[in-house]
């Protein structure tokens, strides 16, 4: 077993490395704590993952930073400044060094995976995968009147080639052509689709799920804050996947909302009885047409 | 070492100053021009773009396939009123989601269709809405929230009969919005959106507003 040692000649460079890279560190992660990650706090759920990725960030910022200073460092002070070509000395390698290595990644490693378990576990988490079986099922439901304090509001997102529109069954199965949220209120997305496989995410709020023709996609989210968001198709889908956005996505108070609502179902009416009876999925036929 | 850092460090001033003249030169807004007189979209709808009434393309490459004619790319001005007529010749596919039955984004909400009833006699009326399984095609430009589903040609109408779709809706600011159709109305292509329906020059195109 080799030991632990360094070179005479290399200490003050192992010192004055060592210094860079404290303050360096210092200064990133201060940094990167300052910056506002996506997808930002617009919902409870947006919030867990921004909160996540600014902990994986200011975990891998000393790394980065002892990477790339080394890097440099190397290139600047230990470069080959003689044309004739010399070999260095051998390295047999350092098992003290290994040992320390292996041992901060898996400390890394292990913290990591506490910290991810814990999230998975969270209630937050939990509220945004769901859990299989809970489809409202089909028909029509709901009287159109306000949803009780606390208790989920339904939205159903149907993707098609090439754009994403909504049924509210609590609201008559009510279909617009923008998503409109009420704030603090919890939401359970039902994601499916009439055609190909489309991908709803809507950034903002952390939401981002595929919408399967023929499946019944579930997921929560609980918006926090009122504000436009952005819905766009994340799976390509075609010749206009590109442009299957939606800037216009609200987060609204509950007044708000239950004013939109009422015009939505009044709008309604007039295509109302060629719309099919809410359900989980459709599968309109045939699928080959044309004239 | 001291000219190789001065290289770095002017290289990377280069590439700061490149960044951010990119980042502000797309975050500068430009106001779009006040609103012009209405401006009027005439277009024509068929099965088959190389057997058209009004602006056949019998050399297409695809003459078989749907199409709006005489083009799919339309320049008109912004903030105005733009007035389109619709001479619809194709007969009715249906809408996959019938939803767009509905007609969106029009001035009024609403729009005026000449057509033949199931007798073959002429009709004219305003409609806010059709039946989803009439539909030919539809004229939708998402971005500006316009959606118009165009009835198709009754069965019993007369040979080389038109439907007349008529309506208005207003454009916003410069930009390029793009348009497509809703019916799955490409023949013989998986769920009915391939073939014309995902090439440009037939079932979708530009809206250019300049």
């Amino acid at each position: 077993m080799a030991a632990f040692h360094i070179e005479e000649a290399d200490r003050p460079h192992m010192v004055r490395l060592l210094i860079i890279w404290v303050i360096l560190s210092a200064i990133g992660i201060v940094a990167v704590l300052q910056i506002n990650y996506p997808p930002y706090d617009q919902s409870i759920q947006g919030q867990d993952q921004a909160s996540t990725l600014k902990l994986l960030t200011a975990l891998a910022t000393p790394v980065f930073i002892g990477v790339v200073m080394l890097i440099i460092y190397s290139a600047i002070y230990f470069r080959r400044t003689t044309p004739e070509l010399v070999d260095g000395p051998p390295m047999l390698g350092n098992t003290p060094v290994q040992i320390a290595w292996v041992t901060i990644s898996a400390i890394l490693v292990l913290f990591l995976a506490v910290v991810g378990i814990a999230t998975l576990s969270s209630e937050n988490v939990a509220q945004l995968v769901g859990a299989p079986g809970r489809s409202i099922g089909g028909g029509q439901t709901g009287s159109g009147t306000t949803g009780e304090e606390n208790k989920e509001i339904h939205v159903q997102v149907i993707a098609q080639q090439w754009y994403f529109t909504y049924r509210y069954p609590d609201y008559g199965g009510v279909e617009t052509t923008h998503l409109y949220l009420p704030v603090n209120h919890p939401v359970e997305l039902h994601v499916t689709s009439l055609d190909i496989i489309h991908s709803f995410w809507a950034y903002q709020l952390g939401v981002k799920a595929d919408a399967n023709p023929g499946v019944d996609n579930i997921f929560h989210v609980t918006p926090q804050k009122t504000g436009a968001f952005q819905v766009r198709c994340s799976e390509l889908c075609g010749l206009w996947h590109g442009h299957m956005v939606d800037s216009q996505g609200q987060v609204v108070s509950q007044s708000d909302f239950d004013t939109w609502i009422a015009q939505q179902q009044t709008d309604f009416q007039t295509i109302a009885k060629a719309v099919p009876s809410y359900a989980p999925y459709y599968f309109p036929l045939p699928l080959v047409k044309g004239s | 070492m001291l000219r190789r850092v001065s290289f770095v460090a002017a290289g990377v001033v280069i590439v700061v100053v490149a960044m951010v003249a990119f980042v502000g030169l797309f975050m500068l807004p430009k106001p779009g021009p006040l609103a012009g007189p209405p401006t009027t979209l005439h277009l024509e709808t068929v099965a088959a773009v190389g057997q058209a009434l009004e602006w056949p393309r019998p050399n297409d490459p695809h003459p078989d396939w749907v199409g709006y004619l005489p083009t799919t790319t339309w320049t008109v001005p912004a903030n105005s009123t733009i007035q389109v007529q619709i001479d619809q010749e194709d007969g009715a596919t249906g809408l996959r989601n019938p939803f767009w039955g509905k007609v969106f984004g029009t001035e009024g909400g609403n729009m005026h269709v000449t057509f033949f009833d199931d007798k073959g006699n002429p009709q004219e009326s305003d409609m806010t809405s059709i039946d989803p399984t009439q539909a030919a095609h539809t004229f939708a430009i998402p971005d500006l929230g316009v959606f118009v589903p165009l009835l198709g040609v009754n069965a019993n109408a007369p040979a080389g009969s038109t439907n007349v779709i008529t309506f208005s809706f207003k454009t916003k600011g410069p930009g390029r919005y793009r348009w497509q159709c809703f019916v799955p109305c490409a023949a013989k292509t998986i769920f009915g959106n391939g073939g014309p329906m995902s090439t440009i020059g037939y079932m979708g195109g530009t809206l250019i507003v300049t």
